[in-house]
């Protein structure tokens, strides 16, 4: 599954088309979101979109039985990380917080009990992400899950189109390459907290929604201005950065 | 209606900030309230290296920004577009504040040297904590009073205008051309010495200059000339001033600094200087204009030590040299200036001394030299350095000369480290001195070692060479000092084998910055995690300098005049050269005011740093210093061919 969405455009605007065909959504937000991303104007600089940026914690990988347990999300104005406008849940899961998961999460069963049900999160989600951008690290996988919950409550999706620091990530590595055979170096890896030991980038511990949404941002920062050079200014540019000729042949 | 936020839960909120906060001066010691509060508004910019976050009188500064991980430099731009480097900044440190405090606009550039992530304060909560927390406010206000205010922009003004007017720094900054008085007056060289003195008196000055037949000062009378030539000796007033006049005369560049007259006279031992531009004298300083301006110390020091006639009170003397130095250091004098200086003093103690016990001992069977060597034969003295001398004496002419020259000069070896040692040069640890028979020879053996090192240059003929090659005449007959120094260049051209020798030994000190870019420290013993800056530094250059020196006959001593002397003899490259000397006084400044601080703690002076008392800037400049041995020492193996077997 990972890798189906791995391959995935930068932007993973995910229903457009069959969109057109179903009811509207249920929820005001996502009706409002719908309307504004279709006549969405890509053209802007960077500085003057909103993003949020944000992690999940899952009971396990599986997107038909697995689950949400927490949800954490950050978000930047002005392409600057804004801590303070953050957004922290936990999630009471449906069925059991298998054991595994939370050997690595630490979430245990015991602290999602008293959590609020993913209907009554997602809804706060919906109204704090608003028309922002939604950035996350390998993206589909959280909003697979997300959509996922969206469509059983709320008969929608979120509309805002996603961008995905994984995706970045190797576009930046294909930017360092120099010579031919770089590109057959079997020794990378797009984890998370790879890629920031790697970058130099603060690192903040691992497998905590709220740490890993600031972990990816502070990524996101940093790609963004060291993408092209430096030369990304507006939201078409960073599509088109993912286009480069290695790509045509 | 997106207004509706969900309140985050407490323990997650900006905890990133506040735990960073709590790590970083002077915010670790706000309550965690305070801190919380700071957080809870603070954002997170990211800038790539090469950007300029905050451009001088053009940015306005709406944010405090904390360094989180990353580094930036501070510089200073004049009208012309010249940058001034001011400071670097590393993690933890604060920039953008005084431009707050001062409600301004940056008064600096500020660009980032790494990808640095920055914490963005607001300017309100800043502002409004200076006023909350008297502590905050005063931190900020004494490092900008101590660091910025002070050393930036006085530092700029003192560098753009020489400040005649302004006491402190005159002897480094007011030329010899500036304290000339009066236009040169002369005499004709068969002039009676009574119309010299008329002269004299009716213009109230202290010397004439004599022209010769093209018009040239050929020499200079003076009111000592005439105490001491003609009235002791009881000479005819009639005599023709040629017959008293000292010549040739001692001359100084006109853009020469007051310092280096002052250091010309004390090391020439004499009152008056000719001052010369373009070739023609303009002028007659004396050290009374120089006292004039100086007010105070070194000159006086200087007098009572040349007119001493006691050896014991010379003791006495000599520890007074760090005293005088000290204010040289206050009005800005650099390392490379005190180093002289020490010199000059040492020197000079050095002269009483072995002239007193001439006095005592009776005139010495035949002419000797007095060899200094290690660093006070590079003039590079700090305070209290160990003892490196040795002595060269004339060849004897039979078996009886001989013994009694033997004799002689073993007294007078012991008994001149003795005096040294009382004056408080410690003893050298090698042995490496006069008072060791193998070091107190005739000029002939001196020649036969020096060939022995030369011819086999085993490890410890290389380890002698580094210690005596840089030996320097420094009392005595001088002459037998030159003809060694003659000598060693005729010896050492062409032998290709001793001097790859002697390059080969450069690489035994690596450059102290390990693969990543932190300092190597000792890592046991009483300096643990302490920089040794000699061995680790200068070393280094010392060395270069000695091998390259060696190998185009220069034979200067000094290691700045070695490297200079090798820059315009195109045997070195510019640019190499520039970095060498700027990393070089760099060091030596930094060792210099290190041991004047265990001095004056009452401590042993050594050359150990504690890497972590630098400034930021103090340490990026150093890390940069030692890259520097890195080029140097590639630059041998190149010139020596070193890598290719």
């Amino acid at each position: 599954m990972i890798s189906a969405l791995s391959s995935t455009n930068l932007f993973l605007q995910s229903s457009w088309l069959p969109g057109l065909m179903r009811p509207e959504p249920k929820h005001p937000v996502l009706v409002e979101s719908k309307k504004h991303f279709n006549k969405f104007n890509q053209d802007l600089p960077l500085e003057e979109y909103d993003f949020v940026v944000l992690d999940t914690e899952l009971t396990g990988l599986n997107h038909k039985k697995d689950e949400i347990v927490s949800i954490g999300a950050v978000r930047i104005k002005n392409l600057r990380i804004n801590l303070e406008d953050n957004f922290y849940s936990n999630i009471c899961p449906c069925n059991e917080v298998p054991k595994f998961s939370t050997l690595i999460h630490r979430i245990t069963p015991r602290l999602v009990k008293d959590a609020p049900p993913v209907a009554d999160v997602l809804s706060d989600f919906l109204d704090y992400c608003g028309h922002s951008l939604i950035i996350g690290h390998n993206i589909g996988l959280d909003m697979g899950f997300i959509n996922r919950e969206l469509r059983r409550y709320f008969d929608g999706v979120l509309y805002n189109p996603c961008l995905d620091t994984m995706r970045m990530a190797k576009i930046y590595r294909e930017e360092q390459w120099i010579n031919y055979y770089d590109r057959y170096n079997l020794n990378v890896s797009y984890n998370l907290k790879h890629l920031s030991q790697e970058y130099g980038l603060p690192v903040f511990p691992e497998h905590n929604a709220m740490n890993d949404a600031i972990q990816t941002a502070y990524l996101f920062l940093f790609l963004i201005h060291k993408l092209r050079d430096g030369n990304i200014k507006t939201l078409k540019n960073l599509y088109m950065s993912g286009r480069s000729w290695r790509w045509m042949f | 209606m997106f207004s509706s936020k969900k309140q985050a839960t407490p323990h997650l909120d900006s905890s990133v900030v506040r735990e960073f906060l709590q790590k970083t001066l002077p915010f670790n010691e706000l309550d965690k309230d305070t801190l919380d509060g700071l957080a809870r508004h603070a954002t997170i910019d990211f800038f790539p290296k090469g950007v300029k976050i905050l451009i001088q009188d053009v940015s306005d500064v709406k944010h405090i920004y904390l360094i989180q991980k990353g580094g930036v430099k501070l510089y200073l731009q004049d009208e012309s577009g010249q940058a001034t480097l001011k400071d670097y900044r590393g993690e933890g440190s604060v920039f953008g504040a005084l431009a707050i405090i001062r409600d301004s606009r940056s008064s600096l550039t500020v660009e980032a040297i790494e990808d640095t992530f920055c914490f963005l304060l607001t300017k309100d909560s800043f502002l409004k904590l200076l006023k909350t927390h008297p502590g905050f406010s005063q931190y900020y206000l004494k490092a900008f009073s101590e660091n910025y205010i002070k050393k930036s922009f006085s530092e700029l003004r003192k560098e753009k205008l020489p400040p005649k007017t302004e006491g402190a720094l005159y002897l480094f900054t007011v030329k010899v051309n500036d304290i000339i008085r009066k236009r040169p007056e002369f005499i004709s060289p068969v002039d009676s010495i009574r119309n010299a003195a008329k002269r004299m008196t009716r213009m109230g000055i202290g010397s004439l200059l004599i022209k010769d037949e093209y018009g040239k000062p050929a020499g200079i009378i003076t009111d000592k000339d005439l105490r001491s030539k003609v009235v002791a000796e009881g000479l005819s007033y009639s005599t023709p001033v040629e017959e008293v006049m000292t010549s040739p005369v001692e001359t100084i560049s006109a853009n020469k600094v007051c310092f280096d007259a002052l250091l010309s006279m004390m090391s020439k031992q004499i009152h008056h200087l000719a001052v010369e531009d373009e070739g023609r004298v303009i002028g007659v300083i004396t050290s009374h204009d120089i006292l004039v301006l100086q007010g105070e110390s070194p000159v006086y020091l200087f007098k009572e030590i040349t007119n001493q006639n006691n050896i014991e009170r010379l003791y006495e003397l000599s520890m007074r040299v760090p005293l005088v130095v000290r204010p040289l250091i206050e009005e800005g004098a650099k390392a490379n200036n005190i180093t002289r200086m020490i010199t000059v003093m040492n020197d000079l103690i050095l002269d009483r001394i072995l002239t007193l016990m001439q006095e005592e001992l009776g005139p010495p069977p035949v002419p000797f030299c007095w060899l200094v060597m290690g660093s006070e034969g590079r003039q590079e003295q700090t305070f209290r350095t160990d003892q490196d001398n040795a002595l060269v004496y004339q060849d004897p002419k039979n078996e009886q000369e001989a013994e009694s020259a033997k004799k002689y000069f073993k007294m007078f070896g012991q008994e001149a480290i003795n005096h040294l040692v009382k004056c408080g040069y410690p003893l050298c640890p090698g042995d490496n001195m006069a008072s060791n028979p193998k070091w107190n020879q005739p000029l002939s053996v001196w020649k036969k070692y020096f060939s022995n090192w030369v011819n086999t240059p085993e490890p410890q003929e290389v380890l002698h060479s580094t210690v005596f090659f840089d030996f320097r005449p420094a009392y005595g007959h001088l002459a037998l000092g030159f003809k060694l120094r003659d000598h060693l260049n005729i010896l050492v051209r062409g032998k290709d084998m001793f001097l790859r020798y002697l390059a080969q030994d450069c690489f035994r000190t690596k450059p102290p910055i390990s693969f990543f870019k932190n300092f190597l420290v000792e890592r046991d013993g009483e300096h643990k995690n302490r920089l040794d800056i000699k061995a680790r530094g200068l070393v280094p250059f010392w060395d270069f300098a000695r091998v390259m020196a060696l190998r185009h006959g220069i034979d200067e001593t000094n290691t700045m005049v070695r490297l200079e002397m090798l820059k315009k003899g195109g045997h070195m490259p510019e640019d190499l050269f520039l970095k060498a000397k700027e990393s070089y006084e760099f060091q030596m400044q930094l060792r210099f005011l290190n041991q004047l601080q265990l001095m004056e703690a009452g401590e042993q002076p050594h050359n150990y740093i504690n890497p972590a008392e630098l400034s930021d800037l103090e340490k990026q400049t150093l890390k940069g210093a030692f890259s520097v041995i890195s080029n140097l020492q590639s630059f041998l193996k190149e010139t020596f061919r070193l890598n290719m077997g």
